[in-house]
């Protein structure tokens, strides 16, 4: 009877560990996979660990990145902005809506859920390229999500103007107070 | 600091060169037994203390094991050896500072002689 052949090392699940990798920040996410695979019994146990690892690290990223007095400052830029821009562009009768203000806001909470996920997955010397762009992605993907015609959609012109005001002022309040970070090897 | 703060500056303050992830999640296990502590408060208090300056780390060379990923190693900073690492610690120093202050008013002590107004 011919020995049998050795089993090949067992591991966690590539695809598993290929997704993780995609929602780590890149920052602890060498670190954090080696340890989760480090830990590995079985499958179970590896996406168990998984699941009540990922959320805390990426909070923890998120806290570590984002200077809440900048982020406020953001908010307050990317508002006034879009109240601007409304306020220029289509009159004072758009201000008069009852929801006028409610629509404003939805697009600068876009943007700051970009601001603050760009800031936990970047490192501190490419925030400065990829924010903007960032914000405007996120911009435009819900100025898409909710039309001209819904009711929560910002009229076209309000849109350009309000994105364009926005970023430049995001951009120049980065460059005036850019978020240091400590950490000795940056992401990516 | 916070409780999981302190029980992880004393499990790398006991690992020494070998605090990473891993053993540090076990040290720390050990120490709050029989309370459980999942991995992901770990890396959360760690990225804090690491903010705070009181503990430094370090990416290592890769090895064979985990897959090929480097571990992170990570070392108290002389701000935290200086912190209490436990509520023990507290009460030994509060203990100690009140032994001291019992000594300076002990009744064998040479009382100082009153100042007479002139």
């Amino acid at each position: 009877m011919e020995p049998e052949p050795p089993k090949a090392a067992s591991g966690p699940p590539k695809v598993v560990e290929f997704l993780l990798g995609v929602l780590l920040p890149p920052a602890s996410r060498e670190s954090v996979l080696g340890d989760l695979h480090e830990c590995y019994t079985s499958p179970a146990q590896y996406l168990r660990d998984a699941i009540s690892t990922v959320p805390w690290v990426i909070a923890s990223r998120i806290v570590r990145t984002t200077d809440p007095r900048l982020l406020l400052l953001e908010a307050f830029a990317l508002y006034l902005a879009f109240v601007t821009s409304a306020r220029f562009a289509n009159g004072p009768k758009f201000l008069e809506l009852w929801n006028a203000y409610i629509r404003l806001a939805i697009p600068v909470l876009a943007a700051l859920f970009a601001i603050v996920v760009v800031d936990a997955y970047t490192s501190a010397e490419k925030r400065l390229f990829y924010v903007p762009a960032a914000i405007f992605g996120a911009l435009w993907l819900q100025f898409v999500s909710t039309g001209t015609s819904s009711d929560w959609g910002l009229p076209s012109q309000s849109r350009l103007y309000g994105s364009v005001l926005g970023v430049l002022l995001v951009a120049a309040l980065r460059a005036l107070f850019l978020p240091g970070d400590h950490r000795t090897t940056g992401a990516g | 600091m916070r409780p999981t703060e302190q029980v992880l500056t004393a499990a790398i303050s006991r690992l020494r060169e070998h605090a990473y992830g891993v053993t540090i999640h076990a040290k720390a296990e050990e120490l709050v037994d029989p309370r459980p502590l999942s991995f992901g408060s770990v890396y959360y208090a760690l990225e804090r203390l690491e903010e705070q300056g009181l503990i430094s780390s370090r990416l290592a060379d890769p090895g064979l094991e985990r897959g090929g990923r480097r571990k992170r190693y990570y070392r108290l900073e002389a701000l935290a050896e200086r912190a209490p690492v436990s509520v023990h610690d507290l009460l030994h120093e509060a203990t100690e500072e009140l032994r001291k202050e019992a000594g300076r008013w002990s009744p064998n002590r040479p009382k100082p002689h009153p100042v007479r107004p002139k």
